[in-house]
């Protein structure tokens, strides 16, 4: 449903985004990532077709961004960052220009503008002034007047910024109720947000895709070669003498904890990194009547493993 | 067809919105105000020809002080809350934005002008018998003037997010293309030649005619050329926003 084929856009000497190939399939939800100013609002601009790229090729619903201008627009539902919207206009009001904007006919615009307010849950506010409501009811009349058109392709740039945690699960949920019938790209910085409702998580940094992958993916290649924390009450000494006989282990550092337990970081060799050393560990520990209080992998959450690429990409020495 | 009503959405709504705001109302009393004064002061005094030449020719001093206020947020406001994105990814063109806000803003300025100059025609219609073809011309001359200083502020307005330096600038090509120009081709260290193709540019000499009732094709061409010119530049100044 969306295409993107080389794209590279740059702004004087810096490259906002440099390179970046990918593919969305219809109906599905892809969860857009990256730091601050990794180039996912220029990305999706040029995907609306808000900004050219300098090369590359964008296609929307069979649509060349560029040269079938109307045709891709009319398949686009976008909500910018922000939720900019003119503040004097009423809720009904507002709805009735985009559509008109849209060239839908009357019949149809009231048709739509009721299955939307059903969707964004507007029924409080249609008649209000848009100046006047909150920002998670600015953030529905947003949403609203993407779903609006029918398209097929939704960009939603950063929706869950500025909600509080209620409103963020609101919104959430309503845009969890559009997969299947539109194909949504949605940009976000906070990882447990996109996880949450994304088939499929693209991380950016630098204007370069670092990973790519379902959430459950990338939480595999998180695990994958992680260190394993173990505490123990058995002596260090022991502890060493044991696994240093494992041929899958690299090295062993032991700590003694305040309670005189041991807590020893293990590492695989790289060889190994497939094999989930935790129950080879589990048995010794059973084997030698250890007792274990905490048995884990070091870094477990995709939030580090999300710090850790980009971080790569901008401190490549570091 | 499609084209056309998209054009005109967006020039309804600006229309609208323009109802919305107070500097809209505040303009209409400013206006109303000035044109009032400068009626009395210029036309209403025992002797004075029964048409409003005079008035016409004060009053296009007011418009240019009203209208650049009047276009400045045109763009710049959607510049700056960002709402420009939504619009510009709206199936609209570059074009259609532009002329559809031109003319949502030109309908109200001629409702603004109408109004005042309609109450006063009433007055002048009681007060003697006045001539109405001079009266009917300069509300013309009016318009098209009307017309340009719209394109020049909306022109401006496409330039930057910044309503004060829109309206700035406003101001500025507006003086340049009457005052400057004007006191230019009056300037004797110019050779005559020169001195008469400046005066050509001055938009008080081609708006002069229209208030002693006489439509000169040369001005019309004039107004709406420079019209058009400018409404050009801002389509192009919204286009190269994009390759920024």
């Amino acid at each position: 449903m969306i295409h993107v084929q080389n794209l590279i856009k740059h702004f004087g000497q810096t490259h906002a985004v440099n390179d970046i190939t990918f593919e969305i399939p219809k109906g599905h939800i892809v969860g857009f990532l990256g730091p601050n100013g990794a180039g996912k609002t220029t990305t999706l601009r040029m995907i609306t077709g808000y900004l050219p790229p300098s090369s590359g090729k964008i296609t929307v619903a069979d649509h060349n961004i560029l040269t079938q201008q109307t045709q891709a627009r009319r398949q686009i539902g976008y909500l910018p960052e922000h939720t900019p919207l003119y503040q004097e206009m009423r809720v009904n009001e507002y709805l009735h220009y985009r559509g008109k904007l849209m060239s839908m006919p009357r019949k149809d615009r009231i048709a739509q503008i009721a299955s939307v307010h059903d969707k964004c849950g507007l029924s409080k506010i249609i008649n209000r002034t848009i100046g006047q409501l909150s920002k998670g009811n600015k953030q529905r009349v947003g949403l609203a007047q993407a779903l609006l058109h029918k398209p097929q392709v939704i960009i939603l740039d950063e929706p869950g910024s500025g909600l509080d945690p209620s409103q963020i699960t609101q919104v959430r949920e309503m845009i969890r109720n559009l997969k299947g019938d539109h194909t949504v790209l949605l940009s976000s910085h906070i990882l447990p947000e996109v996880e949450k409702i994304t088939d499929r998580v693209i991380i950016i940094a630098n204007g370069k895709i670092v990973a790519d992958g379902t959430p459950t993916q990338l939480r595999k290649q998180v695990t994958k070669g992680a260190s394993i924390i173990l505490e123990t009450n058995a002596p260090h000494d022991k502890i060493q003498k044991m696994l240093h006989n494992l041929n899958e282990i690299q090295s062993i550092t032991t700590t003694q904890t305040s309670d005189q337990w041991t807590r020893a970081i293990i590492t695989p060799t790289q060889d190994s990194q497939n094999i989930d050393l935790r129950q080879t560990i589990g048995n010794l520990a059973l084997q030698n009547q250890w007792l274990i209080r905490e048995i884990r992998h070091e870094t477990a959450s995709l939030e580090q493993f999300f710090v850790n690429v980009t971080q790569t990409q901008i401190h490549p020495q570091g | 067809m499609l084209k056309q009503n998209k054009t005109c959405t967006i020039a309804a709504r600006e229309l609208t919105s323009l109802f919305y705001s107070p500097i809209a109302y505040i303009i209409l009393a400013l206006f109303s105000l000035g044109l009032t004064l400068i009626f009395f002061r210029y036309t209403l005094y025992i002797g004075g020809p029964a048409d409003m030449r005079f008035t016409f020719t004060w009053v296009i001093w007011l418009l240019m002080s009203l209208a650049p206020a009047l276009t400045m947020r045109l763009l710049s406001e959607e510049l700056a809350t960002g709402t420009i994105e939504t619009l510009m990814t709206a199936p609209v063109s570059d074009t259609q934005v532009i002329i559809g806000k031109w003319l949502g803003t030109l309908i109200f300025t001629t409702i603004l002008m109408l109004i005042p100059i309609a109450a006063l025609t009433v007055v002048l219609e009681y007060a003697s018998s006045p001539h109405w073809g001079p009266i009917l011309t300069g509300t013309i001359g009016l318009f098209l003037v009307a017309s340009l200083f719209l394109a020049i502020g909306i022109f401006a307005s496409a330039i930057t997010k910044n309503q004060i330096i829109a309206w700035i600038f406003t101001l500025f090509l507006i003086t340049f293309l009457s005052l400057a120009m004007q006191e230019l081709a009056a300037a004797d260290f110019l050779h005559p030649k020169i001195a008469i193709a400046i005066s050509y540019i001055n938009l008080n000499r081609h708006f002069q005619p229209f208030t002693i009732g006489i439509i000169n094709t040369a001005s019309i061409v004039y107004f709406i050329t420079g019209t058009a010119f400018f409404l050009f530049l801002a389509t192009l100044t919204l286009q190269s926003k994009r390759w920024r």
